[in-house]
């Protein structure tokens, strides 16, 4: 006697994978952020009790004011003035300090851009990068005066 | 004369691919997401030279009202009251990882004296990489 069996087919449903695989895309697509992980690298020297130390003469000292104005070695100058002032003065001396010393007072902003401009020394013609210096308020007090 | 009958195709698009698809787009996805651990909002500063932070930073952040932020790099980042335990906090992280590095994300706007306490800080913990997030420069912000 021959027996009828219904025999359920045995075959994994796939035919959701996709609509799960799509949901899955989807939440990545939409909690993926494309953030700004770039900046400018700001080597940090040792904390040295016993520094070497710099005449104030033989540096470069670019101070900003709080409206963004740059007196450098006392006379007002543009940003884009800068490197070819420095450029005589570097090439006699290349390792000669550029100290930068923002006002307490000036956006942080200002202080980046002439940063920037100076990273930039080697772009414009200098055989070295130039030796910057970002002396902090606490420095400047410990060892300036 | 007999006709010879007209067979009939069913329209269909293969799909069979497409899931296969679909979990490439997700491998993708899982691997280059970033859970970003600050999520600060600031205007940050521009610069024409920027580089690539390595990944898993740990992070100072200082918004507009110079409330300050702080991050290792794994957990969220953590409202501080005072620039000192940015100093404990960075101390903490050195003594477990001497190469780490950290990144300052600062609103442009923020006052230099702020920004000052906070790299003050970083040096007096021994921190010597740090990065000064930025925004890309163009020729037309001049």
């Amino acid at each position: 006697m021959k027996l009828d069996r219904d025999r359920p087919d045995d075959e994994i449903p796939t035919s959701s994978m996709a609509d799960i695989a799509f949901l899955l895309i989807v939440f990545f697509m939409i909690t993926t952020t494309f953030t700004a992980t770039r900046g400018l690298d700001f080597a940090l020297p040792e904390d040295d009790d016993d520094p070497p130390v710099v005449e104030k003469e033989e540096s470069v000292l670019i101070e900003i004011l709080p409206t963004g104005e740059l007196i450098v070695d006392q006379d007002p100058m543009q940003l884009h003035e800068i490197i070819p002032y420095l450029k005589p003065k570097l090439e006699r001396n290349p390792k000669k300090p550029v100290i930068i010393r923002p006002d307490t007072a000036t956006p942080y902003k200002y202080m980046v851009q002439v940063y920037d401009e100076l990273r930039q020394g080697e772009d414009h013609g200098l055989a070295e990068p130039i030796n910057i210096s970002v002396p902090t308020q606490r420095e400047i007090q410990s060892f300036w005066y | 004369m007999k006709l010879k009958a007209t067979i009939e195709h069913k329209p269909n698009i293969p799909t069979a691919s497409m899931a296969d698809i679909a979990f490439l787009l997700i491998i993708f996805f899982m691997l280059t997401i970033t859970f970003e651990v600050d999520k600060t909002q600031v205007v940050l500063p521009k610069t024409t030279l920027r580089y690539e932070i390595p990944k898993q930073s740990a992070y100072v952040s200082i918004d507009p009202n110079g409330r300050i932020r702080v991050s290792d790099g794994n957990e969220q980042s953590a409202l501080v009251s005072a620039a000192d335990e940015v100093l404990s906090m960075a101390a903490g992280v050195i003594a477990m990882d001497p190469q780490k590095v950290f990144v300052v994300k600062s609103d442009g706007e923020v006052s230099w004296d702020k920004v000052d306490e906070v790299i003050d800080a970083l040096k007096r913990a021994k921190v010597r990489d740090v990065y000064l997030l930025s925004d890309q420069r163009t020729v037309t912000d001049g």
